[in-house]
């Protein structure tokens, strides 16, 4: 099998979605025959190497992080320079990854929506979305936290390299949790009491010594009473 | 009403697009609405690229000086913006969401729970109610409607406002005015 992957993240190769892929990528080339090609779409430029490997390709996967709900920009402006392979009878099947820093994968629901119209707008076959929540930051993450998942993207690709499809079973594991659970909602709010809650987010501020400056509003002036 | 108008329009070809969009805002302003337009391929916005530096850097403003802080400034004081875009593959422009990403500084880093979900924390006391103006591309149906809907809807969860309509430039200027004036 022959799948080329986008990498729609716009930090690149330093990225959370670059490290879920590698341990996909991993899993997937475990089966002898198959091959990869990994694209960066942060590179928009190389808009039409992008084209040419979509058009050559069996399988796609295209992977970003959640930005606004949605793909980042960088993902909608490959996703328009695809606009002249819509309803060609022989494009490749393809498949998403999207990763958030919410814990909840409902967050990337509304996009899955919208990536699954994608595919069959462009008359690909859908080959599913994965979703990974709690994801920012994921090479910060202590082991513990990270060995089952990384296991688990491992595991993804192996099984896609053989089948060519996404085990759904994995699939909603990764997704987990869809939406906070009574239970998961009273941690939280207890965790929000503490400055637990604020704790990676003030220890960067702190070191860029912004701290004090973290509430900025630098157009609060002109607001409209 | 102070309304912003985001022109997310690509193609300076498109002046029917662009005409509807100059109708509008003069039958606005003739409802004594101040209204402000950024043509938004006329400004130079350059994409997000993830770093948060407008959270722990430079907090509350994007690092990369481009007109994105136009943009955020225009936001923030208005009581309605709208996103108005063609349809392009199925959802709203590159040339529209490269603005609408660079508007994370007007949020904070930090989390709480809003219906339940986690959500960024807001910056502002209060941030605009927001609509959709769209142009369907040929193949448009209302399921594409329906997704770009839902997904703006979301994104006014994320700033703390309320998402008021969807509405087409195949709509009169006069309707989708009234529509405003009884916001």
């Amino acid at each position: 099998m022959k799948l080329i992957v986008f990498n729609g993240s716009p930090r690149g190769k330093e990225s959370t979605t670059t490290i879920l892929l590698k341990h996909f990528s991993d899993g997937f080339m475990a089966t002898e025959e198959n091959t990869h090609e990994l694209a960066y779409l942060n590179h928009v430029k190389d808009s039409e190497k992008f084209i040419k490997l979509f058009r050559e390709a069996e399988q796609v996967l295209l992977a970003f992080p959640l930005y606004d709900d949605v793909m980042p920009a960088i993902v909608k402006t490959f996703i328009e320079s695809l606009e002249p392979f819509c309803g060609r009878a022989d494009n490749p099947s393809i498949g998403f990854l999207v990763q958030s820093g919410f814990a909840e994968a409902n967050h990337s629901r509304y996009v899955e929506r919208y990536l699954e119209k994608l595919a069959r707008r462009l008359s690909c076959q859908y080959l599913g979305t994965v979703i990974k929540g709690n994801a920012n930051r994921i090479e910060e993450q202590p082991g513990w936290m990270t060995k089952k998942i990384f296991k688990s993207f491992h595991e993804l690709g192996r099984t896609f390299g053989k089948t060519g499809e996404f085990d759904k079973q994995i699939l909603l594991k990764l997704a987990k949790p869809e939406k906070l659970s009574a239970f998961q909602l009273w941690i939280f709010r207890l965790i929000l009491k503490t400055p637990l809650a604020n704790l990676n987010w003030n220890k960067l501020l702190k070191e860029n010594k912004t701290f004090e400056k973290r509430f900025n509003k630098p157009y609060v002036d002109e607001i409209i009473s | 009403m102070r309304i912003t108008i985001l022109n997310g329009n690509p193609n300076a070809e498109n002046t029917r697009f662009d005409n509807y969009l100059k109708s509008l805002s003069d039958l606005l302003e003739s409802s004594n609405h101040t209204v402000t337009t950024l043509k938004l391929r006329e400004m130079d916005i350059k994409y997000c690229i993830g770093c948060f530096n407008c959270w722990v850097k430079t907090p509350g403003e994007c690092r990369v000086a481009d007109d994105s802080r136009d943009v955020c400034r225009e936001y923030i004081n208005s009581d309605l913006v709208l996103f108005v875009s063609p349809i392009i593959m199925g959802f709203t422009s590159t040339l529209l969401k490269k603005a609408h990403e660079k508007l994370l500084p007007l949020l904070l880093p930090y989390v709480e729970l809003v219906q339940n979900e986690s959500h960024h924390v807001s910056r502002y006391e209060k941030y605009p109610r927001i609509g959709l103006l769209l142009e369907k591309e040929k193949d448009t149906d209302d399921e594409d409607l329906k997704i770009i809907t839902d997904i703006y809807k979301r994104d006014a969860i994320n700033f703390k406002t309320s998402f008021c309509f969807t509405k087409l430039i195949t709509d009169s200027a006069e309707e989708v005015t009234n529509e405003i004036n009884s916001i």
